[in-house]
Parts: C-alpha cells; structure tokens; sequence
C-alpha cells in the first residue's frame, strides 16, 4: 500500500490537476466537507477513477452493507458529519473503532474517532456511496421522522394526515342527506336547482379562468428578470444554492441529469446539489455508481418511512441542505441555464415577504405525440398565463412540481412540505399566503418530460387531482379563519383556481352525458330539467365555456411560438375526459389511500432533449 | 391641489355625458326616433313585459349587443333608453379614446381635437343622441384597431387576443362587420412576412426569400395559419354557435339577420330599395369607386394617417382594409346607401392612426395645424354629408337639431299606441310587430300584455281565428309604405271574411297608416 495521501495518489495517476487539488482543498477549508467528498461530489472526479485508483494504490473495496455494527456507537456520530467526511465509526473491536471510510487519510475523522470514542480508528476503505446509504439507514432515524412528523407536530392544522375534518364529514353528508331528500320530495325542483348551481358554478369558473388568462397575458412583456439586470451579478457575491433532486427508479435518466445540471450557469463549488434517493432505491444508486464521468452532486439516502412520497424525501434533503435558497427540480428536467442567477437577482429586488419563486414550466418532447402536445398546451397556459394571472391578482400561487426557488430559512420557518400530502408543492403555495409570504413568477423555464403514455399519464394526473383535494381539504377545515389569513380575494380565487378544478373534471363527463344523450335520444324529459334561462345558461357554458378554453390554450402556445400545435387545441374536449377519469381515480385513492404516491415514470420519451441554453 | 389628468378626464367625459343626455332627452320630447332606437324599446318591452318565448327574443333580436345595451336604462323609460344608452355609451367612446391618448406625454393639443370632434362633429351627435348602437361599432372598432397597432409594435399575443374579441363584439354590433374579415386574410399574411425574421425589408423580396427556403416557408405557413386562428377564430366560431341558437331557436340559421321579427332594418332596407326604384327622381345609389372618395372628403384626416404609417406596407394595407370593407357593402347590398355610421368609423380610425404615430411627426407645429385644418373640414363634412345624406332618417336628424321643431315622424304611430293604451286591460289586441314596431314602442308596458304578437304562440291562430283570439286588430292601411311586408293588412280582412264570414270588423280608430278593428263576435 503506498504512503502517499490520496490527493497526491489522484495528481500523480493524472486523474486530478495540481490546480484542481488546490481548489478542492481550500473549497474543503471553506465549507468543512472532506477532500474526497467534494472531489467526487462536485464534477472533479469519476467515481470508477477513484477507484482504479485506489485499487492500483493496494486499496481494496469492501462491501459494507450487512456488516455489525453498534447502537452507542452510532449515537455518538452526527449524521451530517458523516456525509460530510463520507466515513462511519461502526463498533469497536480488539480495541479499535471499525471505520469505515471513502478517503483512509481523512485525518479530521481520525481524531474524531480518537477524541470521541478514545481509541484509534481500524480503517476499512469504502465505496462512498455504501457509506453514504448505511449511515443514512443506520443513524438517518431522527431526521426521517422529523421529515414525516415535523409539520404534523408543529403546525397539526396545515398537515394533510387528517384527510376530512369531522365538520367536513358532517358538512357533506348534510349535503347528501338535504339532496336526497330533496329529490324523493320534489324530483324536478331538486334536479332543477342542482342545475342551476352547478351552472352557475361552472359560468363563474370559466369566466375566472378566462379573467385570469387575459389578466396574465397583459404582462407577456413583463421581465422579472432582465437581461441588463442579469448581467450585473457578480459571480462572487452569489450565495450557495440548493438544489435538491427527489429521484426513484430514475436510473436511465442520470446520465441526462448531469449532462443538464452542468449547462447550469453558477459557480460549480456554490451549488450544494443533493440526489435524493431512496433506501430500496439500489437501481438509481448503481447507476451513479456506474458513471464513467465525475458527478456534480451529492447522494443523499433517504431511509425507509412511510409514508413513501417526494415531500418527505424533499424535507430529508433539507436538513442537509448548505444554501441559502433552494429549488427543486426532476431527474429529467432542463432548466434554462441562466435560471438560478435569475433568481438570486429576483430575490435582491424583492421585497422580504416574497419567499419563493416559481419559474415557468414546460416540454422538450412537446411534438412526440397528441398526448405530449396536449400535455403542452396545457402547461403553457397553465404557467404562461394562469399562474401570472394569480400573481397580479395576488391570489395563492398552487406551486409547480419542480423549479420553484425557496429562501431556505423561510421554508424551514414554514415548515417544508407536507409529506402527506400528494400535491405538496400547490399545499405550500397555498399555506405560503396564508402564513402571509408572497410568491413571485420568474422569466424563466423548465423543460420537463411530457408524459407520454396514457395510463401512465392518467397516474400522474390521479395524483394531481387527489392532491388538489387533499390541498383544498386542508385549508377549508377553518373557511373563515381562511379568509382572515388570505382575505376575500384570495379565498375566491383559492376556491375557483384549487377546489374548482377537481369539481370541474368530475361534473364534466355527467353533463356531456347529458348532452350527447339529449341530442342523440332526444330525451325530452332532459328538457324538463332545463327551463329557459337555465338551458340558456347550460348552452352559453357548453359553447362559450369550451370555446374560449380552446382559445385560451391556443393564445399560450401562440405566445410560445409553438405554431403546429395551435389546432390541437381543439381536441381539449377529450383530453379533459381524461382529466375526469384521472379525478374519479383521485376521488376513488382520496376516500381509500390518501397518501398513496402514484409514481409517474419518466425517461419514456424517445425525443433527445439538448440542454437549453439561454443566449 | 392639482388633479391628475386621469380625474380631469372624468370630469371632461362626465361634462359630455351631461351634454349628449341634454340633447337626447331635448330631441327625444321633440319627438324624435328612429326605426332602430323604435324596434329596440318594442323589443325591450317584449323581454320585459311581454308574455311568451320572450327568451328567444332576448337572444335572436339583432344586433344583439346595442339591444341589450339599451336594457341598463329601461327602468328609467323605455322609450328614453336607447337614446339615454346612446349618450353614455358616446361618452365612453370619448372616454376610451382619450385614456388611451393621455398614456402617452404631452398630448393635450391631440385632446383639444378630440374633445372638438366630440362636441361639434354632428356624426358623434348623431351616434350619441338618436338611440342607434353606432357607439358601440365605434368603440369596439376603436379597441380592435388599438389593438391590432399595438400587436404590430409589441407582436404579443394578449394584443391581438384581445383585437380577436373585440372583432366578435363588432360583429355582434353590426353583423356586416363579419365581411371585415375577409380582407384581413390576405393581411395576415403580410403581418407574418414582416414578422420572420429576415435581413431582406421589402415585402415583396421577403415573400420571395420565404416561399424559396423550406424551413422559412415551414414557419411562413405555421406563423400564418395560426395568426389566422387566434385572430378569426373567436369571430367564426361565435358567429357559427350564434347561427346554430337561431336554427335551434327559429328553424333558420340567418333568422337574426333576416328576419324582420329579429332586426330592424330587413324592412328598412327592402323599403329604402322599394322608394328608390319607384321614385320619379331616381336616385343612383353612390358610385363604387366614388365611395372610397366621399369617404376622402368626409374624412380628409384617414390621408394624413396612411402618409404616417407610409414606412410600412402592412400597416398602411391594415388602413385600407376598412375601404375596401365599405367598397365590399356596397357591392353586396347594392340595394341600399352606406349608412352614415361606415363613414364615422373612418374618423375614429383616422384619429387613432394619428395619435399613434404623432410623436414621430419631427414638424410639430405643422403637423398641428394641418389636424386642425383637417378637422375643421371634417366638421363642415360631417354636417354637409347628413344634410344631403339620401337616408331619410339621417335628414331628419339634421332637420330636428337644427330647426328644434316637433318631429311629425312618429306622430301616426304615437296616436295609434295612445288608443291602444285606452282599451282595457282585458282585451286582446293582435298585431304584427314586424311592421308595426313603431306602434308598440309607444303601447305602455301595463299595455303590452295585451296586445297578441308573433313571438307569442297564440298568434297563429289569432290570425286564423281572430274571433276566438282577438278582440282588436292593427291593420295596416294601403297607404302604408310597409302594408306588403306584413299579414295584417286589408287584404287580411278580405280574406279573413271569406273564410270567417259571421265575423264582424268595426273600425274603431284611423290613421293614415293604422286602422284598429275591433272584433264583433
């Protein structure tokens, strides 16, 4: 085995610079993070190198996963230490400390060892990213339960573990209970009048929305963020940002999510970039594993818990987490390359109460079939418009999935992310306004895979709708307390924007039913339902309802420039059966398993997505 | 305490409110209407009083926007509404126009001009006092032209989004503004040619570089093809879902447009084609390629306008489709004159063009007094073009603001209605209001639940009937210029007492126009 030190072994087999090895050790001198942790972690250093290094050198891998180990050993260890050195003390054994270690000549956790468990360390050389998983299953304990319990303990009335209030099952079955009565005693009247409000409800809803597009659309022009104001960033004062990775089963894809995380335009050793991979998760593991190039992020193990969501993996990441904000983003997203820059600049202009800020999202694979167009007509006006629309109104923001940019204190203060809840991000937004934090929407966008498989399509959509329920659930345990903490304005427009929107794709198949029967059967007892003004209403819906969606979609790609796509606009009809097939699922998993997490998979699209560069 | 310029308008656009309510309530107790304001009270009496499918008269009677304008003001007189609509909606037009104006710095010679065209330009006291739904095809024309400028600047999709509504809603105000459309198609094109982005400035040399690059001409056809849809998209549709309400609601897709029950000038139009082809001092209606010229002379500032936008053929085509629109009416409905209100659109369009370009203009000073000259001649235009209009209607106007005299207009209608609301409550009046609208306008609203019409669908057989149905009948009389263009005229009664010979008609009450027959069982 050779004596020199592992910087010196990487320099001397070509793998590293002189120069580089300079800059790891005074990035390491800055942060505290071990030699070898920020060299394999931050694009210095392929892990298959540094192993053939390490081999040539005399060193061997061991594999550590089912190795003893002690309680009161571990006890004694901090969890973020570990990860931060890439070492683990396990028990103690003819009067040493069995450590393992990613780096032997780590002699910071060496006097660790010394100091704390006052015996000297027997090393035995690891993969870091062994060491990684089994200090995170063994000493991750407290962390995971704080990621699933922390909001339910602190702020009981803003977690989704409770899925109907008691009011809220009295409430509705009240509800139940008058209709029913109502239609053994006056069919028609009844039926008239659940007519009449469902109508109602649908004209104001559409005219929100079509409110909420044209008010979004007038600022089109709007900049957040300039290019002038961009290039007064000084690379140097930027802080250190976040970003955290929720990944499972996303092996194919981390190929891609390096090759797009480095078009990121930030200072390399300013990013703090954490995968965030699950215990069983040992196919995404082998596949960071398994890169023939260096990596430039950090691999977090999340622990199993129940319940098995994103969120709880999010707040697991957060207690780790060194920046001063933070963004979210997927294994498969493309973010335009300037977007964290943006959004430190964003950040400098805004007032304090301003905690987030949510970049647009949209699709690379937009032309793969009618599916993914539909899926992009969908976010364009969803993103391009709708959320500016809220925005300018001030009315709660429901957050994307990805790419929304935290102030990382705050988040904290707010209490992260619901895990129990399968649409955390719209719950943030949401309870972000209600703790009185304001949300903002960046110039910038996000390409994501388009989903382009129907059933596929139809979990993720499930989960959506199931989440906007849960969401909408939470928040209307207290109605007026709601309209205390976001005011009348807001309280509409969460009602309209958040409860509307399942009710919507739930009621919509009923009434073409309705429809198609009335013009094809020629029900005339369906005419009975519908008097004059109310057939005149349903017809002003139907029509005018339809036609401005449609238009609304065909103005955001319009805006796009994504032209050959306008004329699909049209076939929205069908895409929101889907929707209400994906709402009846999410209702079916509301009442039976609230918290399940529909996995979307992702990496199915043919369509290569090259790295969206911002000129 | 200085007010901002925004408040100063207000008050500026509340003093012309006063001013049009003035003149309208002044002309209105001189007896002044029209057979639009007419038909939209009688309409408006219909859906508020009436009784039977007063739906289906709600939504069909056209144009539908001035009518349900007019609905605002009906608690306050229906037969003031129409007029009082036209006065606050002439004010809005001022309104809209100068907030658009005082966005941009040191306009307040441009507002001068504005506030003089509003105040003395007779075209806008026609618009705002006779009750007409002019107003609302001048602002919606207004907005959709605003719109379209501003897209040309900006080339955001909100502009012309909101150019697209506005056209619906300019259709829906006068249905022939459908035909706009058809000359925004070879437009759109042109707009998209100088929209690529192409190192080559002449329209005609980027049409040759993008139909000769597969990819420019890709994203030619693209870039068109949606323009088109987010532009007319809207218009068709709405057209085509308001064509289909009619053949649900009347068995006849152009009901709203052809049906005298459903629009005021179906009748109009046949009668002014009906005087001018039997009139011994035949009137040649207005030579085509003359109009285009007339509109010149009423309109002299429209040149100063293409001169502005003269740097850029699209634009300067987008002014001249609103020509070739009037040239299209002409020689579609070669039967009846240009109405007085196509010719008002080209002042609005006009002085939005030069407001748009006003500050490029490096001669100030000239620039300002060549607008002065040229609405100084509009204003002579203006009352000249009314005062030798060859419609009745616009004549008359000119004729009761200037000499201030009763108008006789609608004295035989108004003394019809009178004996009409000094029958009881209880009796059953059958007339048709396709001809006599101007009767009903004046029924009173208690009064009109007595009078069977054709809406209602007991008037069938009132007509077949009329001695179970009916215990009076409105006959139009053989003077009458609309006596063939309605079923209750005296060839009627000659019928009628073939077929129903015990039946007895006892004239009751006489006018030139009207006889009232009541029904001896």
């Amino acid at each position: 085995m050779t004596t020199m030190s592992i910087p010196e072994l990487l320099v001397k087999d070509g793998f590293l610079t002189a120069d580089n090895r300079e800059k790891i050790e005074r990035h390491s001198a800055e942060t505290g993070l071990s030699f070898i942790k920020i060299a394999l972690t931050f694009g210095y250093i392929s892990r298959k190198n540094y192993e053939r290094s390490m081999l040539e050198a005399g060193y061997e891998f061991a594999q550590i996963r089912d190795m003893e180990y002690d309680q009161a050993v571990l006890d004694k260890i901090d969890l973020s230490f570990a990860n931060d050195h890439l070492a683990l003390p396990l028990r103690a054994e003819n009067g040493k400390m069995i450590t393992l270690m990613a780096s032997p000549d780590d002699e910071l956790f060496a006097d660790f060892i010394r100091f704390t468990y006052d015996m000297e360390p027997e090393i035995i050389v690891a993969s870091d990213l062994d060491i990684i998983w089994l200090s995170n299953k063994l000493i991750g304990d407290k962390y995971v339960k704080s990621s699933v319990f922390e909001l339910m303990k602190r702020d009981p009335d803003s977690s989704a573990v409770l899925t109907f209030s008691s009011a809220q099952l009295v409430f509705t079955f009240v509800i139940i209970g008058i209709v029913a009565v109502g239609l053994v005693l006056s069919f028609k009247n009844t039926s008239i009048i659940l007519n009449v409000i469902i109508s109602t409800f649908f004209l104001v809803a559409i005219i929100f929305k079509l409110f909420l597009a044209l008010v979004g659309s007038r600022f089109e022009l709007h900049q957040a963020v300039t290019k002038e104001e961009l290039k007064l960033v000084i690379d140097d004062e930027l802080p250190i940002y976040t970003i955290l990775l929720p990944v499972y089963k996303e092996d194919k894809l981390i190929k891609k999510l390096i090759w797009n995380l480095q078009a990121i335009d930030y200072p390399r050793h300013k990013l703090d970039i954490k995968l965030l991979i699950e215990e069983d998760d040992d196919k995404t593991l082998n596949a960071v594993r398994n890169l023939d190039f260096p990596a430039i992020f950090e691999v977090i193990v999340v622990p199993f818990h129940m319940p098995k969501t994103k969120p709880k993996a999010c707040n697991y990441g957060l207690h780790f987490a060194r920046g001063k904000y933070l963004t979210i983003y997927d294994a498969e997203d493309i973010p335009d390359t300037d977007q964290l820059k943006k959004v430190v600049s964003l950040f400098g202009k805004l007032p304090s109460e301003f905690i987030c800020v949510q970049s647009a999202l949209n699709y690379f694979n937009r032309n793969e079939n009618f599916l993914t167009r539909m899926f992009t007509l969908e976010y364009s006006y969803w993103f391009d418009y709708m959320l500016p629309g809220l925005d300018t109104l001030d009315i709660p923001i429901p957050l994307g999935g990805t790419s929304n940019h935290f102030k990382l204190q705050e988040l904290i203060d707010l209490g992260a992310w619901d895990p129990f809840n399968v649409t955390e991000d719209a719950d943030l937004g949401v309870r972000a306004y209600a703790k009185g934090h304001k949300i903002a929407i960046i110039n910038s966008t996000t390409y994501e895979e388009a989903n382009n498989e129907p059933f596929n399509w139809i979990r993720q959509r499930s989960r959506w709708i199931k989440g906007y329920m849960q969401t909408y659930l939470v928040h209307m345990r207290n109605p007026a307390e709601l309209v205390r903490k976001i005011g009348w304005k807001g309280f509409l427009g969460f009602n309209f924007f958040i409860g509307a929107t399942p009710v919507i794709f739930l009621v919509y198949p009923l009434l073409l039913t309705f429809f198609i029967c009335y013009i094809i059967f020629d029900l005339s007892s369906i005419r009975t339902l519908f008097p004059d003004w109310v057939l005149f209403m349903s017809i002003f819906n139907l029509m005018v309802g339809n036609i401005l969606m449609i238009y609304i979609n065909m103005m955001a790609v319009f805006k796009r420039r994504y032209y050959e796509l306008i004329l699909f606009a049209i076939a929205n009809p069908i895409y929101w059966l889907m929707h209400s097939i994906s709402a009846y699922k999410g209702l079916f998993q509301l009442v039976t398993n609230p918290f399940y997490w529909e996995k979307t998979n992702h990496g199915l699209s043919k369509v290569s997505n090259p790295t969206n560069v911002v000129k | 305490m200085r007010i901002s310029r925004s408040v100063y308008l207000l008050f500026i656009t509340c003093i012309l409110v006063i001013y049009y309510l003035v003149a309208a309530v002044y002309l209105n107790n001189l007896g002044y209407y029209n057979h639009e304001s007419l038909f939209y009270i009688e309409k408006a009496l219909i859906v508020f009083d009436g009784v039977g499918v007063r739906l289906k008269v709600m939504g069909l009677t056209s144009p539908m926007l001035p009518f349900m304008a007019t609905f605002a003001f009906t608690t306050i007189s229906y037969t003031l509404a129409p007029a009082l609509a036209s006065a606050i909606g002439t004010a809005l037009l001022f309104y809209v126009i100068a907030v658009t104006l005082i966005k941009r710095p040191s306009q307040d010679f441009y507002l001068y001009i504005l506030l003089a065209l509003f105040l003395f330009h007779p075209g806008i006291l026609y618009t705002a006092c006779s009750g007409k739904g002019g107003y609302l095809v001048l602002i919606f024309f207004f907005l959709f032209f605003l719109n379209l400028l501003k897209f040309y600047r900006s080339n955001t999709t909100f502009h012309v989004s909101i150019a697209s509504i506005c056209l619906v809603t300019l259709i829906f105000c006068d249905y022939k503004f459908v035909w706009l459309t058809l000359f925004f198609l070879p437009l759109v094109l042109a707009i998209t040619i100088h929209s690529l982005n192409l190192g080559e400035q002449e329209s005609i040399f980027r049409l040759f570089l993008s139909f000769n690059s597969p990819s420019l001409r890709r994203k030619l056809v693209n870039k068109t093809f949606a323009l088109y849809i987010i532009l007319f998209a809207l218009p068709l549709v709405a057209v085509l879902c308001y064509k289909l309400l009619n053949l649900t609601h009347a068995n006849d897709l152009n009901y709203f447009n052809e049906s005298p029950y459903a629009t005021w000038n179906v009748l109009i139009d046949k009668l002014s084609f009906d005087q001018q082809t039997t009139n011994t001092n035949y009137q040649i209606p207005e030579v085509s390629l003359l109009l285009s010229a007339r509109v010149l002379l009423f309109c002299p500032m429209i040149l100063i306008a293409i001169y502005l936008f003269r740097e850029s053929t699209y634009q300067v085509l987008t002014l001249l489709t609103p020509f070739a629109f009037i040239e299209f009416l002409h020689l579609k409905y070669d039967k009846v004159y240009l109405a007085y209100e196509y010719y008002m659109i080209f002042v609005v369009l006009a002085f939005l063009c030069v407001m748009f370009k006003s500050q490029t203009v490096k001669n100030q000073r000239v620039f300002k007094i060549t607008l002065a000259v040229t609405m100084a001649v509009q204003l002579y235009a203006g009352w000249y073009f009314l005062k030798t209009s060859p419609i009745a209607e616009d004549r008359n106007f000119l004729a009761v603001l200037t000499n201030r005299t009763d108008d006789k207009t609608q004295a035989d209608n108004m003394d019809v209605a009178s004996y009409i609301n000094s029958l009881p409550d209880d009796s059953h009046i059958l007339m048709d209001d396709a001809t006599a609208y101007g009767v009903v306008a004046f029924v009173e609203r208690q009064k009109i639940r007595t009078l069977t019409m054709p809406y209602q669908d007991n008037f069938l057989s009132g007509v077949e009937s009329p001695d179970k149905a009916a215990d009076y009948i409105v006959i139009a009389t053989a003077k009458n210029l609309v006596t063939g263009y309605t079923q209750l005229n005296n060839r009627y009664l000659v019928s009628i007492k073939r077929t129903l010979p015990q039946v007895i008609f006892k004239k009751v009450y006489e006018t030139d126009n009207w006889i009232v027959y009541r029904v001896v069982k």
